[in-house]
C-alpha cells in the first residue's frame, strides 16, 4: 500500500472533493487548488519513483550503453569520435528518454489513479504537466548531467561541459513534453514501444536538430546562444501546448 | 522520338520519377477499391451472422 | 436559407450514397486533366534553358508535394471537426485521407531525390524542407500505426485525431521553410500571392496536373469514405439495402 492509501483518500482527490463541497463547480479550477493539486501530483510521482531506485537508473544505464556502442562500432580514434559526439549524445538521450516515457502513465493507468485524476475535478492539464515535470526531473536532468561523461568518452574536452549540460537540459524539457502526448495516445496498447517512438520522433526532430547543433558548438567552442535560445523557445512552446494535447489524449484513452 | 525518350540526357531521372508517381496513382485506385470491397464483404457477413442469431 | 443540406453530411447513409454518386464527377475530370497535363508537360512544354528536359520532373514532383500537404490539412481539419463536434463521418474522412497522403508524400520524396541528383548533385540533404517533408511521412505512418494499434474504433478515431491535429504544425513549416531558412530547395514560384514566375507554356500543364491530382484525391477519398462509413455502422438497416444491392 503506498503512502497515500486507496485512491479515494488520495490528497489530490480529497483536495478536489473538499473544494467542491465548499465552492461551486467552476471554482474547481481555482488557481490555488490547481497548483496544490499539481504540486501534490509531482511530489507523489517523485516519491514513488525513488522507491524503485533500480528503475530510475535504467534510462541512464541505457544511455551509457548506447554511447559506448558508437566508439566500438565506428572507430576508437578520438578525433573521429569527437566529430560525431553531438549526434551520439543526442541520439542516446532521445532513446533513453523514450524508454522512460513508456512508464510515464503506465502504472497510474493500471491502478486507476489516472482515472481518479481525470474525475477529480482538478485541471487534468496541470496534473499531466506535473507528471511530465516529474519525468523530466527523473530522466532529463540526470541525462543532462551524464551527457558530459559520455562526451568525455568520445574525446571531448572539459571546456564543453557547461554547453553540453545546458543544451541537453533545455532540450529534454521539450522531449519529455512531446513524449507525454505520445505516451497518452498509446496508453494501454501492448508492446507500444515502437509505436510510441514512431509518434514521438517526428515531432521531436527539431529539438534533436537544434540540440545537436548547440552541443556541437559547445564542443568546438563557438557561440551557442542561437541554438540554445531556439531550444528554449521550443521548450516554452511545448510547455504551453503539450499538456493540453496530452490531457485530451488521456481522456480519450480512458474512455 | 529518341530525343523524347532520352530527355536531354536526364532519362535516368525523369522516367523513374514519372513511374513512381503513376504507380502511386495506380496503387491508390487499386487500394481504395479493395478497401471498399472488403468493407462491403464484412458488412454482409456481419448482417448474415446477425440474421442467423435470430 | 436552410442548413439541412449541411447537416445531412453527418448522416452516414446519406454520405454513402452521395459519395457513390459524386465519384465519377471527380474521377473522369481528374483523368482528363492528368493525361492532358502529362502531354503538356512531357511533349508541349519547351525545355528549360537551365535544366533542359530534366525540369519536367516538376510535373510529377510538385503535384505530389502539393498532395502531401493538402491531404494532411484535410485530414487534420476533418479530425478536428470529428473531435469537437463528435461527428463519426468526419473521423471516417480523416481515416480515408491517411493512406492517400502517405503514398504521395513518399512519391514527393522519391521524385525530389531523383530531381536533386542531377540538379544539386545529391539525392538527399538534411535541409529544412526535405527534413520536414520526411517528418510528414512519419506523421502519416504514425497516424496509420496508431489507428491499427487501437482495437476500439471510437478510441482509434479520437486518439488519431489528436495526433493529426498536433502534427498539423508541420504543414506551415514545410511550406515556409524555404523562405524562413537558407534552404537548398528553391523558393516557391507558383504557390505565392504574387504572380507566378514561370512561363505560360510551362505553367499551364503544371496547373492542370495540380488540379487533376486534387480531383483525383477527391475521387479516391470518396471511394475510401464509403468503406470507412460502412465499417463504422454496426447493424443499421440501411446497410441491408446497400449490401444486398
Amino acid at each position: 500500500m503506498n503512502r497515500f492509501g486507496s485512491p479515494a483518500t488520495h490528497p489530490v482527490v480529497q483536495a478536489g472533493a473538499t473544494h467542491a463541497r465548499r465552492a461551486p463547480l467552476w471554482a474547481a479550477t481555482d488557481r490555488a487548488a490547481m497548483f496544490d493539486a499539481a504540486r501534490l501530483a509531482l511530489a507523489r510521482d517523485l516519491t514513488l519513483a525513488f522507491r524503485k531506485r533500480g528503475q530510475l537508473v535504467q534510462p541512464l544505464a541505457f544511455f551509457a550503453m548506447v554511447t559506448m556502442l558508437f566508439p566500438l562500432a565506428i572507430s576508437p580514434e578520438l578525433s573521429r569520435l569527437r566529430e560525431v559526439a553531438p549526434g551520439v549524445v543526442w541520439a542516446g538521450a532521445l532513446l533513453a528518454s523514450l524508454l522512460a516515457l513508456e512508464f510515464l502513465f503506465r502504472d497510474d493507468a493500471y491502478d486507476g489513479t489516472l482515472e481518479q485524476y481525470a474525475l477529480s475535478g482538478q485541471s487534468l492539464t496541470w496534473l499531466i504537466f506535473a507528471k511530465t515535470v516529474a519525468h523530466w526531473l527523473l530522466t532529463g536532468v540526470p541525462l543532462a548531467l551524464m551527457a558530459p561523461l559520455a562526451a568525455f568518452s568520445l574525446g571531448v574536452s572539459a571546456a564543453a561541459v557547461p554547453g553540453i549540460v545546458a543544451s541537453v537540459a533545455v532540450g529534454s524539457v521539450a522531449l519529455s513534453l512531446i513524449g507525454s502526448i505520445g505516451a497518452a495516445l498509446t496508453l494501454g496498447i501492448k508492446r507500444s514501444g515502437a509505436l510510441l517512438s514512431l509518434l514521438t520522433l517526428p515531432l521531436s526532430l527539431p529539438v534533436l536538430i537544434f540540440g545537436a547543433r548547440a552541443t556541437q558548438l559547445a564542443i568546438t567552442g563557438g557561440p551557442l546562444a542561437a541554438p540554445l535560445e531556439l531550444l528554449a523557445a521550443l521548450a516554452v512552446l511545448a510547455v504551453t501546448l503539450a499538456p493540453l494535447a496530452a490531457a485530451a489524449a488521456v481522456r480519450i484513452s480512458l474512455e | 522520338m529518341t530525343q523524347f525518350f532520352d530527355m536531354g540526357g536526364y532519362a535516368a531521372f525523369v522516367w523513374p520519377s514519372y513511374a513512381v508517381t503513376l504507380a502511386a496513382i495506380a496503387l491508390n485506385i487499386v487500394w481504395a477499391r479493395r478497401a471498399l470491397a472488403r468493407s462491403r464483404e464484412e458488412a454482409r457477413r456481419r448482417l448474415a451472422m446477425r440474421g442467423e442469431e435470430r | 436559407m436552410t442548413w439541412t443540406w449541411f447537416h445531412r453530411l453527418a448522416s452516414p447513409p446519406y454520405v454513402y450514397t452521395l459519395a457513390a454518386r459524386l465519384t465519377p464527377w471527380f474521377a473522369w475530370p481528374a483523368a482528363l486533366l492528368i493525361i492532358g497535363g502529362l502531354w503538356g508537360g512531357l511533349v508541349m512544354a519547351p525545355p528549360d534553358y537551365q535544366q533542359g528536359d530534366g525540369f519536367r520532373i516538376i510535373y510529377v514532383h510538385a503535384p505530389s508535394a502539393w498532395m502531401s500537404l493538402m491531404v494532411y490539412t484535410t485530414m487534420a481539419s476533418a479530425a478536428a471537426v470529428g473531435l469537437i463536434w463528435r461527428i463519426k463521418v468526419a473521423h471516417a474522412v480523416a481515416a480515408s485521407c491517411a493512406p492517400i497522403g502517405a503514398s504521395f508524400t513518399f512519391a514527393a520524396l522519391v521524385t525530389g531525390a531523383l530531381w536533386g541528383q542531377p540538379m544539386w548533385g545529391t539525392y538527399w540533404q538534411w535541409d529544412p524542407r526535405l527534413t520536414s517533408e520526411l517528418i510528414l511521412l512519419f506523421l502519416y505512418l504514425g497516424y496509420m500505426g496508431l489507428r491499427a494499434g487501437l482495437e476500439d474504433t471510437q478510441r482509434a478515431d479520437r486518439a488519431s485525431a489528436v495526433l493529426a491535429v498536433v502534427g498539423v504544425v508541420n504543414v506551415p513549416i514545410i511550406h515556409y521553410s524555404v523562405t524562413w531558412w537558407n534552404s537548398l530547395h528553391q523558393a516557391p514560384s507558383v504557390m505565392r500571392l504574387a504572380k507566378p514566375t514561370m512561363a505560360l507554356s510551362m505553367l499551364v500543364p503544371l496547373l492542370m496536373m495540380l488540379l487533376g491530382f486534387t480531383l483525383f484525391f477527391a475521387a479516391i477519398l470518396l471511394v475510401r469514405l464509403r468503406g470507412e462509413v460502412l465499417s463504422r455502422e454496426r447493424a443499421a438497416s440501411w446497410i441491408r439495402e446497400i449490401v444486398n444491392a
